[in-house]
């Protein structure tokens, strides 16, 4: 497997994995775009918008008509966050020509489909058309508004919107209700245009081999938008710790409760400095054999589950459990004693050999999903240096005990977020 | 070892191997993949609440195949996990209504790996402690499965679907069930359901199959196959009830709504299960004119999904997602019903979602865990893996409007969670 690098445009990139196990070939555009509360609903409605319909498929109907005749293939969008910014992604895959019935042509067809999804919208006069824009305002609507049935996914929004109050960090990943419903078909054609302008584009393909000219339409269709004041995605502003933790509790109608806590951590960037913060937040809550599983949940049973996660480009740390209302606050102190325990270096070689081990084997095997690779690569856009999944196992090889130590020790609580059920009346 | 070579036209295949126990194994060889999966497997869920072993009839609590899983993990020398922290495997289990399967995944140490799999599920190791605390654990599961509406919204479903078959009970059983449970009566379990005549091995990928058959070999261990009676129920064709709800705190209502299935016989053919999922696609999939209507009229949204809910005496098609008005939703679901009995399938709706079906199944081929949990499903159906792919390439849009007849306007249930 091999990922090699073309120039597009100003600011834009196409990326070639080639990867002869996958009988499929998979294609992604990637936008990237600084995240702020005046654009995310526009920004984020955008990938839905443009794989629901388009000059050359009027319905949504039709397209799903069109992507089931070319054998299933799969026309996925997502708005994401990467760190401060927004990452739009549309992404299509159709299986190698060879499958097929009668030899027949589907890669060229899916990519001439994508293309035209991205570059010819169905638009009038400047603006997306009504009754597709209330569509996917609905939708999008009952999907932010849904986040509240997914309690664990509700906490840690909740957390990250009071530790990031009035940051990039802190606007969710596509906007509130309030500002969906602003959105005009004017307004999200002009948002159209600055994505193709101003976003950071990364164009990845993986598979057994490039389209033909592939990168050079795309290249041409680029030509044909002015490019400029392209969005710079290595800027990531790290959390800054405070002095007084923040406490929040919130009551719902619910069984169970949540504890969800946050951490600022004086580590933080890319692959090339935040290495050691990725296998300390494993050993610390990762797998089974990590001080929040092992302790935490099987010892003192305190919690159904009870893990860590970090984004090291924001220098955070996050803890994630689920508890009974009167376990929460002794599993609260008991989450921060593991934390001291490996900042004093408590742990054993045991634990740290397997956290080593489970990350490397995990690391391994992603050159065997097309999906994973593409996202692995898509959430690399803002370092500086590509390493593959394999390069990040072999470095973490290189991680000493104290290097763990001294990145758990620049771990700070930053605030606890608890959501309980109601009291009793 | 008696075994079989199976291929297919994509360049796929796979080894399935007949142990002298009875234990199945598959096996599908991925050289060019740097990961391998596999799952050790018994045909044993939350369904079998009661059984017969020579004549000895059994009654147990609800909820416990899905206990056993649990307390599994433990051995006498340690547990599973920390064993496997050892090697680097990503290591997990599930149970759901008719099996209960360990499963781990790795690049890097297989044979040590399966090494660990083969003996901690082979040596059970229970006692009043270890079951009391596991009490406790579960139970705090439990209360996680009641908060969560998509959960409550099926089980809700089934149990006024259901009147008397055990699919009805939730997996891992209630506070009030699990309490019931002690040593014993998971020694009871284990001895009857873990036999190697009731139970599969699946692997997928960068495996040596000849060198897997042999460890295998060297460490099965070889009880007398013994024969379960799985004592089955009458189950009424009607349902209990057509509607319920309940509350929650979610946004807007969430639905499921099933049709109940006539068992005529035990269990459904693979053939009936791959015509079935079309004729789903042709009613309710993304280019279906009911798709398209229920879209444009505000009433579903993306999370909208339909599935052939089937096993050993139960058979249902649900729909299931959010919606400002869930009856209109099934209203409109059984109308379209209606219109297809009346009008016959589209052909050209038929073509289109029989290649993209056929797509699909190919592209399942790039995953060693799509693969292997193909494999189960084979183990527990007894039909071969590339079944999928033979049927689609058959089926006619005939073969489809036959099975329409499953779905019965009158054996209908809409289970509703709406908003606190």
């Amino acid at each position: 497997m091999s990922a090699k690098i073309y120039s597009l445009s100003k600011g834009a990139e196409g990326l070639f994995i080639k990867n002869e196990r996958f009988n499929t070939t998979s294609v992604s555009f990637n936008f990237y775009l600084p995240l702020s509360d005046g654009t995310a609903a526009e920004y984020a409605l955008l990938p839905f918008m443009l794989t629901t319909c388009g000059e050359e498929y009027p319905d949504f109907s039709v397209l799903n008509y069109k992507l089931s005749r070319l054998y299933g293939a799969s026309l996925d969008a997502s708005a994401e966050k990467l760190g401060d910014y927004q990452l739009l992604r549309i992404r299509i895959s159709v299986i190698n020509d060879k499958y097929t019935f009668e030899n027949e042509s589907l890669l060229s067809r899916a990519t001439d489909m994508l293309l035209s999804l991205i570059f010819k919208p169905k638009a009038e006069n400047g603006a997306f058309c009504e009754d597709d824009l209330n569509r996917e305002k609905r939708k999008a609507i009952e999907h932010i508004n849904g986040e509240i049935s997914e309690k664990r996914i509700y906490a840690k929004n909740r957390l990250i919107e009071e530790m990031y109050k009035g940051k990039s960090y802190g606007v969710p990943k596509c906007g509130t209700v309030d500002d969906v419903r602003k959105v005009t078909g004017k307004s999200l054609y002009t948002a159209w245009e600055n994505m193709l302008k101003k976003a950071f584009i990364r164009v990845q393909v993986i598979g057994s081999s490039l389209p033909s000219r592939f990168f050079e339409t795309i290249a041409e269709r680029l030509d044909g938008v002015s490019r400029a004041e392209i969005t710079d995605c290595k800027l990531n502003e790290p959390t800054a710790p405070i002095e007084k933790p923040n406490e929040i509790t919130e009551r719902m109608a619910v069984k169970q409760g949540k504890l969800v806590m946050g951490f600022s951590s004086d580590m933080y960037g890319d692959d090339d400095v935040s290495l050691p913060l990725m296998v300390m937040t494993d050993i610390f809550g990762g797998g089974p054999y990590s001080k929040l599983f092992s302790n935490v949940r099987e010892k003192m049973s305190l919690c159904y589950y009870c893990s860590a996660a970090t984004v090291r480009g924001k220098g955070l740390v996050t803890v994630d459990s689920g508890v009974e209302a009167e376990n929460a606050d002794k599993a609260q102190r008991e989450i921060l004693n593991q934390l001291d325990s490996v900042k004093k270096g408590e742990f054993t070689d045991f634990e740290y050999e397997a956290s080593l081990k489970s990350l490397r084997d995990s690391l391994n095997s992603y050159n065997d999903s097309q999906v994973t690779l593409d996202t692995w690569y898509a959430l690399k856009a803002n370092n500086k240096t590509l390493y593959s999944p394999e390069e990040i196992g072999g470095k973490i090889s290189a991680i000493t005990r104290q290097d763990i130590i001294n990145a758990a020790e620049g771990v700070k609580l930053h605030t606890v977020y608890k959501l309980l059920p109601k009291e009793e009346k | 070892m008696q075994k079989q070579v199976f291929e297919s036209e994509i360049g796929e295949s796979y080894i399935k191997a007949l142990h002298p126990s009875g234990l199945k194994i598959y096996i599908l060889e991925k050289p060019q993949y740097n990961s391998a999966y596999a799952v050790f497997g018994t045909k044993y869920g939350s369904i079998d609440t009661c059984f017969s072993v020579n004549g000895e009839k059994t009654q147990v609590p609800e909820g416990i195949a899905h206990f056993l899983e649990h307390k599994l993990f433990e051995s006498e020398d340690g547990d599973a996990f920390t064993k496997y922290a050892a090697t680097g495997a990503y290591a997990n289990a599930y149970t759901s209504f008719d099996r209960t399967c360990y499963l781990f995944s790795c690049s890097d140490r297989f044979y040590d790996n399966l090494g660990i799999l083969l003996d901690f599920v082979q040596s059970p190791y229970f006692t009043a402690e270890t079951v009391q605390k596991e009490q406790g654990i579960i139970g705090q599961e439990i209360r996680m499965y009641d908060d969560s509406p998509e959960w409550r919204v099926m089980f809700n479903m089934l149990l006024a679907m259901y009147k008397n078959h055990p699919v009805r009970i939730d997996i891992a059983g209630t506070v009030e069930s699990i309490a019931e449970i002690d040593d014993k009566l998971l020694y009871k379990c284990y001895n009857t359901f873990y036999n190697p005549s009731n139970m599969f091995i699946c692997i997928a990928g960068n495996v040596n199959p000849e060198k897997v058959l042999n460890q295998i070999n060297g460490a099965i261990k070889t009880n007398a196959p013994i024969e379960i009676e799985r004592i089955g129920c009458d189950e009424p064709e009607e349902v209990c009830e057509s509607y319920v709800e309940q509350k929650l705190e979610v946004a807007q209502p969430i639905f499921c709504f099933g049709y109940k299935e006539s068992m005529d016989k035990p269990e459904r053919t693979a053939k009936e299960k791959v015509r079935t999922a079309l004729l789903l696609e042709i009613i309710a999939g993304d280019s279906s004119p009911l798709y398209k209507k229920l879209i444009n009229k505000g009433l579903i949204n993306d999370e909208f999904s339909f599935e052939y809910f089937t096993g050993n005496g139960y058979s249902a098609v649900i729909f299931e997602g959010e919606s400002a008005d869930p009856k209109k939703v099934a209203e409109e679901i059984k109308a379209e019903v209606e219109r297809l009995k009346t009008d016959g399938i589209d052909k050209k709706l038929f073509s289109a979602v029989r290649c993209g079906m056929y797509g699909e199944a190919v592209r399942s081929f790039n995953s060693v865990k799509s693969i292997g949990s193909q494999l189960v499903e084979c183990a527990m159906s007894d039909s071969g893996l590339f079944d999928e792919l033979k049927y689609l390439k058959k089926v006619t849009p005939d073969d489809v409007y036959k099975r329409l007849s499953l779905l019965d306007n009158n054996k209908t249930v809409l289970s509703v969670v709406n908003p606190e």
